[in-house]
């Protein structure tokens, strides 16, 4: 039989470059969420704190309601930009005229830097100069306010993130339509299937590796979001944009809080790994039923 | 078919790359700005030499402000040309600056030889002896001393950089008071002072009291609407996400109400009343509650706007008066590719509670933000001798008046006096003799060595008073015990 | 008859009705960045119009001849490209290895990888740089603030995307074209270069690009690993936000300019995404 030397010589660069890049720094992170760490604290130095930080974690009002934002954040945007990207990729699935000019303009955010889509959002918005304010106080008279109004902020941010990341949801979820075998389909018609019969018995089931996998992505990086909602609303007003991400971003670096900070990540990493690996699960069984 | 589409892009990235690469070479560096004079070998070449400093690079850190984009700009290709020594001085973001090189202080890894130092966060790195004793340092290498440069020449802004003994630590290169601005075009308007005195029953003024600054604020705002402009009564630096707000509140707005050092009693590190702090008494929330009632004077952007929105909404002629901060009074007043008030920018002293001027003047508190910041040296720098030559060499009398009009900072008596300075203090409605004369009643930030942890904690509160999450009462009331709390957890007053 | 005429109608206009809403709701925002990098400060807060009127070239030409901001467009051209690379070579080679060989923990191997993108990122910023300026030292020199210390961070975001979509590329590929080669008597590395290569190539394209679209665009960590020799454009993006006033319309230039690469990047290669995002999770 073949030998495993040379699968592993494969992987090997792979496996190197992830641990020293990224294992490492995660146990130097585990290592410092058991101390008691603040270089501009009256202890000079890191106290061990032992498993202190995690069981403060649990009593943290403030973690505990950042966490909860950032779920239902990434719940809605992820739900909205799957239905939006479902929809409009099988419009693409049919040839008709201008659809390469339209894929091709609506991929556009795709490939923004998430700093540069804050700060486009952010132009739009500001009150004074931005667009958005000025025409819906003009057509509809509604008073827009990031700074000021906690919903209109979420709401906003929910709508910048399905603004960047529908493209990519819609090309995959494409990429998935297109390779789907057409037999089945055509053969249902035949029958005399109507288009939802089609839709809900053989496309959502054939294609549900293809979503499993498109969820999973999505959610793994709505999970961690900064740079955009950071650059459009600094996590305000006052919590209300304030994703995990950003809560661990002031714990670690503004407030230096090195000890908590970490802890609170390793929390945080732990969680959306389990949330990840019932997906990977789910998905594993698909494939198996598949075969 | 593939595989060719693939390389040729790639050829064409490599490409574009190497053309970007032949650009960069292409522009000549910014040209030194005073070379060393002919014939006599300058001091600084020789203390270069006796140091074994050329060719060395030096790196620095800071905030990408007018003051320190001189630095990089003309200092350093000027320093470069008299001692060998290049100064890589690299101006970023305020978060970023202060994340950067507190990692590399913290870790003692050398990468920076000088870094800005605020004066809000000197006592954080104090406590941490981030910071070479430069007083002792000169000492140890006359040689190093340049004739030109004297700790004496600065103003009283370097007590600042002082330990208990002291020893300096930074050498200042800005400093500005932040200062209420008002826009005399309107304030000096025959037909407005007639409607103001009409309404309000006394003649228009720039305001002295908080009742006055509202009465302006609500007629300018009305006088706005009236006439169909975008113009507001006054500005408020009310970011409901952003550290400018909480600095804001309790180093401009809170003094003048009397309520001082955050509210924080430095006796036992408490913050709350019942604790002997000040943080939630009723000054204190008289304060907030008249600062956050301004947001209905203020523009719209009022919540989203930090140190620099506010500069460039009332640059854009949106605010009839405003606390803004001083570095950005000589542009407003003089720049016509960014104001549209040119000329029309009045300059005066907050408006404050009755007997909070009087207890300026006699030290015991203070009515306004007395900002700047300077070059330290880290410990961990492993230049510090070729970093001491380039910090004297900012140093120096000759190079302020320039980098005054520049960047709207002076740190040294003298530069009063320079005639370029006083011919950008008359445009600007004698800011800088205002600073000279005044300067005395403002104050910098409490020498509180848990600076921004503490921050972190309050702000989320004055941000949901901003929003209106919270009363102005119950926002520094949960403020206050959220203070205690961190404090205590940081190991202060247990 | 004349029902499914009018439905089909309603299709057509319902369709197109579709896509130029989204179309005109993609661009609004990249074209306000335009309009605002065509103003001058003292116009921007001018009332809103989507017109452009005058064109202040200032905003562009400042940055384009600066040389800081030349030499942070080609560390992202150099950064981006090489990682792409990079990335796209190790997946090839790793997806091989866990798509042919039956390794033990194969699977667990696989999540692990996944898991890598995963992590909050604030907090690893610090160990991360106390890895490169402590660990990773030569002499003075270190993987701070260098081309290279990117391109192998970036693996970390990139490679677990890259070996998930290139695994279930390679796992299309019947083993037997394999088998075939060897029975020719080709040895293991023409195999990959004659028979996997060639029909894995749309799945090298579309991670190679978007290897490339993340390493461009990454901001926290270029922003806090690199001092002057290796920034990228993205976090000169931040140095526009300044205290005098924030600088909108040459923040927007830049912006704009940031773009400009990856959109004619994307414009040449778009349709090759289509075909290579699959994930390998349909199976005909």
């Amino acid at each position: 039989m073949r030998s495993n030397r040379m699968g592993w010589a494969l992987l090997a660069p792979t496996l190197a470059i992830l641990a020293v890049v990224g294992f490492l720094p995660f146990l130097y992170v585990l290592y410092v969420g058991l101390f008691d760490w603040n270089p501009f604290s009256n202890q000079l130095g890191m106290q061990w704190a032992a498993v202190n930080n995690y069981r403060r974690l649990v009593f943290d009002g403030a973690f505990l309601d950042s966490l909860w934002r950032t779920g239902l954040f990434a719940f809605v945007s992820v739900s909205l930009e799957l239905s939006l990207g479902f929809l409009l990729a099988q419009t693409l699935v049919k040839n008709f005229p201008g659809r390469t000019v339209f894929r091709t303009l609506y991929v556009l955010p795709l490939v923004m830097a998430p700093i540069a889509v804050g700060a486009t959002w952010r132009l739009l918005t500001i009150p004074g100069f931005g667009p958005v304010p000025y025409f819906l106080d003009k057509w509809f008279g509604i008073d827009y306010r990031l700074g000021t109004f906690a919903d209109q902020a979420f709401l906003t941010v929910v709508l910048m993130d399905v603004w960047h990341w529908t493209p990519f949801v819609t090309l995959t979820l494409l990429a998935g339509l297109t390779a789907m075998p057409k037999e089945p389909l055509e053969q249902a018609q035949v029958d005399g299937a109507n288009r939802w019969q089609v839709f809900r018995y053989l496309t959502i089931p054939m294609m549900m590796p293809v979503l499993l996998t498109v969820i999973f992505i999505r959610l793994m990086d709505a999970l961690r979001v900064v740079d955009e909602v950071f650059m459009l609303t600094s996590g305000g007003p006052g919590t209300a944009t304030q994703f995990i991400g950003i809560h661990i971003y002031r714990a670690v670096v503004p407030k230096t809080d090195y000890g908590y900070g970490s802890a609170m990540s390793l929390l945080v990493l732990y969680f959306t790994i389990v949330l990840c690996w019932l997906l990977f699960i789910a998905l594993a069984q698909v494939g198996k039923q598949r075969e | 078919m593939f595989k060719h589409k693939l390389t040729v892009m790639l050829g064409i990235l490599v490409l574009f790359s190497m053309v970007l690469s032949g650009c960069a070479a292409a522009v000549p560096a910014a040209q030194p700005a005073a070379p060393a004079a002919e014939g006599e070998a300058s001091w600084w070449k020789t203390a270069s030499q006796s140091a074994s400093c050329e060719g060395v690079t030096i790196r620095g850190i800071s905030e990408s402000t007018p003051p320190s984009n001189f630095a990089r700009e003309t200092l350093a290709p000027a320093f470069q040309a008299e001692t060998g020594i290049t100064v890589e001085l690299e101006t970023t973001s305020w978060d970023e600056m202060y994340n950067k090189a507190i990692n590399d202080m913290q870790a003692g890894t050398g990468i920076y030889d000088f870094v800005y130092i605020e004066q809000d966060i000197i006592y954080q790195y104090l406590a941490n002896n981030y910071l070479v004793n430069l007083t002792q340092l000169l000492a140890d290498n006359p040689n190093l001393a340049s004739p030109d440069f004297d700790f004496a020449k600065f103003t009283s802004f370097i007590d600042n950089f002082k330990d208990a003994d002291g020893n300096i630590y930074g050498v200042p290169m800005e400093a500005f008071v932040k200062i209420y601005l008002y826009r005399l075009d309107l304030f000096n308007d025959p037909a407005i002072q007639e409607a103001f005195a009409a309404e309000y029953g006394y003649d228009l003024a720039p305001a002295t009291t908080h009742q006055q600054y509202q009465d302006n604020a609500t007629f300018f705002t009305q006088y706005g609407a009236d006439n169909g402009l975008e113009l507001w009564g006054t500005t408020v630096q009310g970011n409901t996400g952003h550290a400018s707000s909480f600095y804001e509140f309790f180093e401009s707005i809170a003094p003048t109400f009397g309520v001082y050092n955050w509210g924080i009693n430095s006796e036992n590190w408490k913050a709350t009343v019942e604790n002997g702090g000040g943080m939630n008494s009723d000054a204190a929330k008289e304060a907030l509650a008249f600062w956050v009632g301004l947001l209905q004077y203020a523009p719209p952007e009022a919540t989203q706007s930090t140190w620099d929105e506010v500069a460039a909404s009332f640059a854009a002629g949106r605010a009839a008066q405003g606390w803004v901060y001083g570095e950005n009074a000589a542009w407003i007043a003089t720049d016509p590719d960014r104001s549209k008030v040119v000329g029309n920018v009045g300059v005066a002293l907050p408006p404050v509670s009755e007997g909070v001027m009087e207890a300026a003047a006699d030290g015991s508190g203070y009515i306004g933000y007395y900002d700047g910041g300077s070059f330290g040296l880290p410990v961990s720098s492993k230049n510090q001798q070729c970093t001491l030559l380039w910090l004297e060499y900012i140093g120096q009398e000759s190079v302020q008046a320039d980098w005054a009009v520049a960047g709207s900072r002076i740190v040294m008596e003298s530069t009063y006096d320079d005639p370029k300075v006083q011919e950008v203090d008359a445009k600007t409605d004698n800011y800088y003799t205002l600073m000279k004369s005044e300067g005395p009643l403002f104050r910098g930030a409490p020498p509180f060595p848990f600076h921004s942890a503490l921050r972190e904690v309050v702000q989320p509160f004055i941000w949901k008073a901003l929003s209106g999450e919270l009363t102005a009462a119950d926002a520094l009331d949960q403020a206050a015990a959220a203070a205690d709390a961190e404090l205590v957890n940081l190991g202060y007053g247990q | 008859m004349k029902s499914s005429v009018m439905r089909n109608a309603l299709g057509w206009v319902g369709l197109y009705g579709l896509w130029t809403t989204m179309i005109v709701v993609t661009i609004i925002p990249i074209y306000w960045m335009i309009v605002v990098s065509a103003r001058s400060r003292v116009e921007l807060f001018d009332a809103p119009t989507l017109l452009i009127n005058s064109f202040y070239a200032p905003n562009y030409l400042k940055p384009l001849t600066d040389p800081i901001f030349q030499r942070y467009l080609v560390n992202s051209l150099v950064i981006a490209t090489s990682n792409a690379l990079l990335v796209t070579a190790l997946a090839l080679l790793a997806t091989y290895a866990l798509s042919r060989w039956r390794l033990p923990g194969a699977d667990n191997i696989f999540f692990w990888t996944i898991t890598q993108r995963m992590a909050p990122p604030a907090a690893f910023v610090l160990p991360i740089f106390l890895i490169y300026t402590r660990v990773f030292k030569i002499g003075d020199w270190t993987l701070f603030d260098t081309q290279l210390g990117l391109i192998l961070l970036y693996c970390v975001f990139n490679l677990p995307f890259a070996v998930w979509l290139m695994k279930g590329i390679m796992d299309g590929i019947p083993v037997e074209l394999d088998e075939a080669a060897f029975v020719d008597g080709a040895g293991r590395w023409t195999v990959l270069a004659r028979v996997v290569i060639p029909l894995v190539a749309p799945g090298l394209a579309i991670t190679f690009i978007l290897s490339w679209i993340f390493a461009w665009n990454e901001y926290l960590f270029a922003a806090n690993l690199t001092s002057v020799n290796a920034r990228t454009i993205t976090t000169g993006l931040a140095a526009f936000v300044s205290v005098t006033g924030t600088n909108w319309g040459e923040m927007a230039a830049v912006a704009t300019l940031a773009i400009l690469p990856a959109l004619i990047f994307l414009v040449f290669v778009q349709r090759y995404i289509v075909t290579g995002l699959t994930f390998g999770a349909v199976k005909e």
